[in-house]
Order: structure tokens, then C-alpha cells, then sequence
């Protein structure tokens, strides 16, 4: 993170190393974490013994704050969103908090209406469109 | 927000783990990296580091002159948390002061919220201390917020961050716990 700009990701400034990171859902974390645990519950008594408080609370989060649980929806969700133009932190802002409207989404991820982005309403509206349907097969 | 990058680490391995070969000495570089990781914590640029997700490559060893221990480097990607100024997301209020409240936020203990970022929001002492505004929305102990992050400080004595987070803006506040109903499901 260059020292002139300061940060803010609301306008997509949160440093060059990190506009190119891959970045996780909440969802996706969740399944990542699960899947270390039961990992871990296979080799010893007490998994939570070998883990983490980090590890823990992050585990605890991810479960509680993830809208999509089985494995497909998580990968639909991804693929979806993937079709439009958004880098992977808008992304996953978009995925972890699911907004209802256009107007939440633009006010969730101000980014993706900023100059020379792609995005129109009509665009938006489809893309949350998308993303609810996923919802009522979970 | 979680990230997922690539890092390279060294790892030393003491001179007198150094006679296992192959895949031994493979599991001893591991499991060396595994501990070296948990110990970290936490780093300035990366966040908390939650898990090691795949080991890519171990390069050759380099046998440090002194101590005949060998340093490997080693390629792996990890997962770590970090918060991002300007950033949105949902925390849990865990404790209620007249000045604000403190939230959790994934790893994060110490996400602060003062009264001042709480617009419309008053100051409601007694037992179970609570914010109520003019519309009866009430934040307490154990309520979701959606916020924004106003900044993020990192403490390296401490190696952990303190956050500064407010709700002055569209669409941030209680939100229910429940993946259906959004903050707009007040009757």
C-alpha cells in the first residue's frame, strides 16, 4: 500500500497487491474452515485444542455470516458474479451481504458505479436478480 | 475481507531433524511451517492469519554456516482476514459503553463504534445498558450491525488490530441475524 494515496475501498484504493488478491465469501471461507476441522477431528480427540483463536472466531463468524451453505450454491454464487465485470473484492462484498435493491447494492459497493465502470442500473438489477434465485434452492 | 494469497516462508530445520530423508523430512518442513504460522498471528500487510490451504513447493535447502541448521523456502497459500477503510461488512455487539459499543468482526476483538458515528442514537443506562432511537431500532449486547470502516490501526507489540467503525451512512445499522429479512422488514 503505496504512502501517498490513502485508503479506501469504497473507491477501490486499497492497494495494487490487493486489487489483484484473490479474495473469499464468507461462504467460501466457511466451507474452506469446516473442512480443516473435520480435517483435524480425524487425527486427534479434541480438534479445537489444535486450532486457533483466530482459527475459532473466524470459524464462528464465517458460519453465522454466510447466506449460501451447501457447496454448489457457493460455486454459483462465484460463477454468477464472475460474469460481470467486478473485481474480486466488490465481488465478495456483493456476496457476503447480498443487497435486496440497486440503490443498497450502489451505497454496499459505491466502486461499481464510479466513471468508466460498465455497470447500469438495469445490469445491477439483473445481477441481484441472479443471485436470489440461487437462494430459494439452498 | 478474506484473502487468499501466496507467500513464501523459510524454514529451518535443526541439523539433528536432518536425518530423515524424502518424504520425512518432507512432513518435518510441514510441520515446521504449520507451527511457524500459527505462532505469527498476524502480520501488518496480511491481516490474521487463519489457515495454511496448500503447500505449492519447497526449494532447496541452504545450510546456515553457524549452526548446520538448513533454511527451506517454501511456497504456500494461506487465508487471512483483514479490514479495509471504507469497507462494509457485519459485526456482533459484544459490549455497550456510554461512549459507543464494541464489536466482533471475524478474528477481531476490538472494533470500536463510537456514539458520534451513531447517528440518531441515544444512550440507554440500566443493567443490560442498550442504544434505542426514535424509531425503537435498539442496539445491544449479541446485535448484528452492518457498518463501515472508518480505519484500521495495527498494534505490533500487541500484533493484533484495533478498528474504528461507524454506521453514518445508507444502509448500515441492526440488521436481523436471519439470511432472509433485510433491515427494511420493520413493520
Amino acid at each position: 500500500m503505496s504512502g501517498e494515496e490513502e485508503e479506501n475501498a469504497a473507491e477501490l484504493k486499497i492497494g495494487d497487491e490487493f486489487l489483484k488478491a484473490k479474495c473469499l465469501m464468507n461462504c467460501e471461507v466457511s466451507l474452506i474452515l469446516e473442512h480443516k476441522f473435520e480435517q483435524l477431528q480425524q487425527m486427534s480427540d479434541d480438534p479445537r485444542n489444535q486450532v486457533s483463536q483466530v482459527f475459532e472466531k473466524s470459524l464462528q463468524y464465517v458460519k453465522r455470516f454466510s447466506r449460501y451453505k451447501n457447496a454448489d450454491a457457493v460455486k454459483q454464487v462465484r460463477e454468477i458474479l464472475s460474469r460481470y465485470q467486478l473485481t474480486e473484492f466488490e465481488l465478495c462484498v456483493l456476496g457476503n451481504l447480498c443487497p435486496e435493491t440497486v440503490e443498497e447494492a450502489i451505497a454496499m459497493v459505491p466502486s461499481i458505479k464510479a466513471k468508466g465502470r460498465v455497470h447500469d442500473d438495469e445490469v445491477i438489477d439483473k445481477m441481484l436478480n441472479d443471485i436470489a434465485m440461487i437462494k430459494k434452492f439452498d | 475481507m478474506f484473502l487468499k494469497t501466496e507467500l513464501q516462508w523459510n524454514v529451518v530445520i535443526p541439523a539433528e531433524s536432518l536425518d530423515a530423508k524424502g518424504l520425512m523430512l518432507q512432513k518435518a518442513i510441514i510441520v515446521r511451517l504449520l507451527d511457524d504460522f500459527a505462532e505469527r498471528k498476524a502480520t501488518k500487510d496480511l491481516g490474521y492469519l487463519l489457515a495454511l490451504t496448500t503447500v505449492e513447493k519447497i526449494g532447496e535447502g541452504k545450510v546456515r554456516q553457524h549452526t548446520g541448521d538448513v533454511l527451506f523456502p517454501v511456497t504456500f497459500s494461506a487465508i487471512s482476514f483483514k479490514l479495509f477503510r471504507g469497507e462494509i461488512l457485519k459485526g456482533v455487539v459484544h459490549k455497550v459503553l456510554k461512549q459507543g459499543v464494541i464489536l466482533r468482526c471475524g478474528p477481531i476483538e476490538n472494533v470500536y463504534l463510537s456514539s458520534s458515528k451513531m447517528p440518531d442514537y441515544n444512550y440507554v443506562p440500566g443493567e443490560n445498558p442498550i442504544f434505542l432511537n426514535a424509531k425503537s431500532s435498539k442496539i445491544e449486547k449479541g446485535t448484528t450491525l452492518r457498518f463501515i470502516v472508518i480505519g484500521a490501526k495495527w498494534l505490533e507489540a500487541e500484533r493484533e488490530f484495533q478498528a474504528l467503525v461507524g454506521l453514518h451512512a445508507d444502509y448500515l445499522g441492526p440488521v436481523s441475524g436471519a439470511p432472509s429479512a433485510s433491515m427494511y422488514d420493520l413493520p
